[in-house]
């Protein structure tokens, strides 16, 4: 409505006006839009138009699609994507319900305590990848680590296990991990929507003598089911990206079992020198990515 | 409201409360844990790091990781992480807010299609651009500075979205009144519109500091010389060269997160606003 | 721009005075000192390459600095190659690896063999050392390494291990395999890599062995640094990555014995480093001449150049230098340590990527992910896809 009024309320301005407010508008826009063509849009048209090259430090050959059918047969990329999707798959649920369980529980608390325990779970995300990574790498360490004596201790274990260096258990260890970085963001999310619920409607449902988990089901669920699905978005966005903590605690190893798509692209790019190929992967990978955000638009504009 | 006081404080002493309340402390003992093991390890000795049993205190605290760590140059790193994270900071707010008043509040020719391509771009991984990026840093001469993940960091939309979002709250009147009283589109933007985005900026200035602090890959591949890395590529580079010198590492590792943590905490606030307004719309 | 890759000295302080000096002796030509870090520098280096930033003189191996020369970012240093420095130098393998076919491309000062170490007092402890050869050269037989590591195994220590998580100091565990049975990486001709030989299979086969029955361990989440810090720090008993530049930096509370790698006839062949400076092609002659002279300036004058040998921990290919090491026994073990230079096949043609696949074969063989006929027969495939 206030839109339609503002333009006719434009409409009634003189030409003039409105070519000097066009002018204005622009020259506001005119850093963000330079910045954003310059370090944004025109490099994603470089790495695309490169990826139809054999790009190397030597050649710049066009090969077509050359680049794209070789990741199709390419064993490791295959890997990687496999990868990729296993830590994408189990971390979404394990962090919706994790998160959700976490914001229900403090999400009435005082607002002191509240603030304190979302900080505690917003912790990895602060410190950083590079500290916490170096930490869990010591934790995870098969001769020193603390996590070989925890569990030797409890009597899970019997011997030192290689945590890092093996198939089994690699790929775990970067998603437990990962886990307590993805956590922070969904507990606020949580605790926000959750603030939302109608009261009232809870109450009513409870005086209706309904059990806690039917009031969960039929009451806050359904407020909190766009965060939920936003928290599924961002979730898999993230364990699409997850770079630094393969590069600094397993280089994609052992056998490949823990390369993802990002770290194989990194890998490809400044280890072999393959530009052209590596960029084929980040269009694949901004294809996929985009593909899941287009969806996450989609489902909540329906919801609105 | 009474009522509803009545039912919280039962809600909080039921006995599933308290289980639960129980294993919250518990989870969070857990998240806690890599933090209180990077600053402990960082001041044990180095045969007190190798111990099994491990230690959970350091029993005889030794600053000798911290000495070996001065001889680098980890207060430039430290430095450098700040000046980067101060930097796009201070730009991209003032880029963001500027950009998502006018796109807020103006109707131009274009808006829509500006919009929109910022809108999908948005949705593009940023690590998807990395080498075309590097490219582009060397053609500037870039290379190895701290700008080269500085502006980088100023083109991502996101602060955009934040500002627009919050611009569109601003009543049009206020505006109207001021350009009755005469004010320039300049003035206007400065006296009206700028306080009215106060606590957006306090949350987009707190993401972009911590975000840019962490950005771990835009580091690594823009950054080169010892004396230019920033403080997570410092302890990086120390793990690649001392693998498990673990005193070294901590100690870094405590250089690194402690001040961002701080920083976090103090501003605590901000993000938490931050992260629920960039919830409404992504 | 004087670009090195080595940051041990954190500051780069000696630098910083070869540089001044330099400068002292020639006012008009100004170079900037940068130190790149260890583990990125290469990767680093190629993005400052590709976007035409590149630093007019890096210190470097010959293995990433032909790679550069054969994809046109050097300058041809040919004219610097006199018969004088040839005769001086007097090994062709060496001469041989400071370039390809038509242009030389490495300045090299020094050069310095790679071997292995052991922890003197564990050896005792466990009743080991009996097994190793303290006299002349060291070299001792595969049979008597396998026995120490089942002593130090049955005394309950860690012996060593067989590191793969990248390519960090893999050439520790290519000598190991390659000397086991006198195996070798490549053929005569230096056009094809041939690991996969009845000699290196019994070899892959006895590590692997060794690694089932635990006498030795299997490191495929480290690689050399981790290698070497866990030898450092008492847990290994061994490390088979160790030379000039790790005991410098490594230091331990116990004895060294430096040893060559364990052959099967007695007679070991040592991968070797060699040190030396190229230049890049900026367009532009004039940088080019004064970064030749720079090179010279470090590398040949008598003062300089034994300095900065010295500096470098390692040995130089100047015969002239002569003996810099005079009363030191470990050095002057090293310096028998050089006869046993085994060829240089650090500059064949895809190197980088052979270097990849050698991990990748080993992670794959000996976690028991692959058969050792698969694991071969990829890395016969791939190492040798472009040659």
């Amino acid at each position: 409505m206030s839109s339609i009024t503002y333009g006719k309320h434009l409409f009634a301005r003189s030409r003039k006006i409105q070519r000097q407010q066009t002018r204005v508008a622009y020259l506001f826009l005119l850093p963000a839009l330079l910045f954003f063509f310059g370090f944004v849009v025109f490099p994603m048209g470089m790495g695309i138009y490169t990826s139809f090259f054999n790009y190397t430090m030597r050649d710049f050959d066009f090969v077509g699609f050359a680049n794209y059918a070789e990741l199709f047969r390419d064993a490791t990329f295959g890997r990687s994507v496999v990868n990729t999707m296993i830590i994408a798959v189990a971390s979404v649920p394990l962090v919706m319900l994790f998160s959700l369980w976490v914001a229900t529980v403090i999400y009435q608390k005082p607002v002191m305590s509240r603030s304190f325990y979302r900080g505690v779970f917003y912790l990895p995300v602060v410190m950083g990848s590079v500290p916490v990574v170096v930490v869990w790498k010591w934790i995870f360490n098969r001769y020193y680590g603390i996590l070989n004596w925890v569990t030797q201790t409890l009597g899970i274990t019997q011997a030192n296990i290689n945590w890092l260096g093996d198939a089994r258990y690699a790929i775990w260890c970067i998603l437990a991990i990962l886990f307590t970085t993805s956590i922070g963001q969904p507990i606020v999310l949580y605790v926000a929507s959750l603030g939302n619920v109608d009261a009232s409607q809870i109450e009513a449902s409870e005086v209706d003598g309904a059990s806690k988990w039917q009031t969960f089901r039929h009451v806050k669920w359904p407020s909190l089911l766009p965060t939920t699905l936003y928290v599924a978005v961002i979730t898999t966005i993230n364990s699409f990206q997850c770079f630094a903590l393969i590069q600094l605690l397993t280089s994609g190893g052992p056998n490949g079992s823990t390369s993802t798509v990002m770290y194989y692209l990194y890998d490809t790019a400044f280890r072999i020198y393959r530009y052209g190929y590596a960029n084929a992967m980040g269009v694949v990978l901004a294809i996929i990515i985009a593909a899941f955000s287009a969806f996450q638009f989609r489902v909540m504009r329906t919801d609105d | 409201m009474q009522k509803s006081m009545t039912r919280e404080q039962r809600n909080m002493r039921s006995p599933y409360m308290i289980i639960m309340t129980v294993l919250l402390i518990l989870v969070s003992l857990f998240f806690i844990f890599p933090f209180y093991w990077i600053i402990t390890g960082s001041f044990k000795s180095t045969a007190e790091l190798n111990i099994i049993p491990p230690h959970w205190f350091p029993m005889e605290p030794t600053t000798m990781h911290y000495e070996r760590l001065f001889v680098e140059p980890s207060f430039q790193w430290l430095l450098n992480s700040f000046i980067m994270s101060l930097i796009s900071m201070i730009l991209v707010c003032i880029v963001a807010s500027m950009a998502g008043y006018v796109l807020a509040k103006k109707r131009f020719p274009g808006r829509v299609a500006i919009f929109s391509l910022l809108v999908a771009a948005m949705a593009l991984p940023r690590q998807a651009i990395l080498i075309p990026l590097v490219r582009i840093m060397n053609t500037l001469g870039l290379h190895d500075s701290l700008w080269a993940v500085i502006l980088p960091s100023i083109g991502w939309p996101f602060g955009l979205f934040l500002m627009k979002q919050f611009a569109e709250g601003i009543p049009g009147e206020m505006i109207e009144a001021a350009r009755i009283d005469g004010a320039g589109e300049v003035n206007t933007f400065l006296r009206i519109v700028m306080p009215m985005l106060k606590p957006a900026f306090g949350a987009l200035a707190i993401f972009t500091f911590i975000i840019v602090w962490n950005d771990y890959m835009m580091q690594l591949v823009m950054l080169a010389s010892r004396a230019k890395l920033s403080i997570a590529l410092g302890i990086a580079t120390l793990q690649a060269e001392f693998g498990t010198n673990y005193g070294l590492i901590m100690a870094g590792a405590t250089m690194g997160s402690v001040p961002i943590v701080l920083i976090f905490v103090l501003f605590q606030k901000y993000f938490t606003q931050g992260i629920a307004l960039g919830a409404v719309k992504g | 721009m004087f670009g090195q890759k080595d940051a041990n000295d954190p500051a780069g302080t000696y630098e910083k005075t070869l540089v001044e000096a330099f400068m002292a002796k020639y006012p008009d030509i100004k170079v900037n000192l940068e130190t790149i870090d260890f583990t990125n520098g290469p990767e680093k280096l190629i993005a400052a390459i590709e976007g035409g930033n590149a630093p007019d003189v890096l210190f470097d191996a010959p293995g990433r600095i032909v790679e550069y020369g054969k994809n046109g970012k050097l300058v041809s240093l040919n004219d610097m190659f006199t018969d004088e420095l040839k005769a001086d130098i007097g090994n062709e393998g060496l001469i041989a690896a400071c370039g390809d076919d038509e242009n030389y491309w490495m300045y090299p000062i020094s050069s310095s063999p790679f071997f292995m170490v052991i922890n003197k007092e564990v050896f005792e402890e466990a009743d080991a050392l009996q097994y190793v050869n303290l006299e002349g050269d060291r070299t001792w037989t595969t049979e008597n390494f396998v026995k120490a590591l089942e002593a130090l195994n049955k005394a309950g220590k860690l012996t060593g291990s067989v590191y793969c998580m990248n390519q960090g100091g893999d050439q520790g565990t290519r000598a190991l395999i390659n000397n086991l049975y006198g195996g070798k990486m490549a053929n005569a001709e230096l056009t094809k890599y041939t690991v996969d030989s009845p000699e290196n299979r019994q070899a892959l086969e006895l590590v692997k062995k060794l690694i089932d029955d635990k006498v030795l361990e299997f490191g495929p989440e480290i690689n050399a640094g981790g290698e070497i810090e866990l030898f450092q720090s008492k847990t290994l008993s061994m490390s088979i990555c160790w030379g000039t530049s790790a005991a410098k930096n490594f230091p331990t509370e116990f004895t060294q014995v430096w040893l060559p790698f364990p052959s099967n006839d007695g007679t070991p062949e040592l991968e070797y480093l060699i040190n030396g400076f190229c230049v890049f092609d900026n367009k532009d002659d004039a940088r080019a001449k004064a970064a030749k002279l720079f090179v010279q300036f470090l590398c040949d004058s008598e003062e300089v150049g034994k300095a900065n040998v010295l500096a470098t921990g390692a040995f130089p290919v100047r015969q002239s230098f002569g003996n810099l090491y005079e009363g030191n026994a470990d050095y002057e073990l090293l310096t028998a340590f050089t006869k046993y230079y085994g060829p240089y096949y650090n500059t064949m043609n895809g190197f980088a990527n052979m270097r990849v696949q050698w991990w990748t074969m080993l992670q794959a063989y000996l976690s028991g992910e692959k058969t050792l006929d698969d694991a071969l027969a990829t890395f016969q495939a791939e190492a040798n896809k472009d040659l």
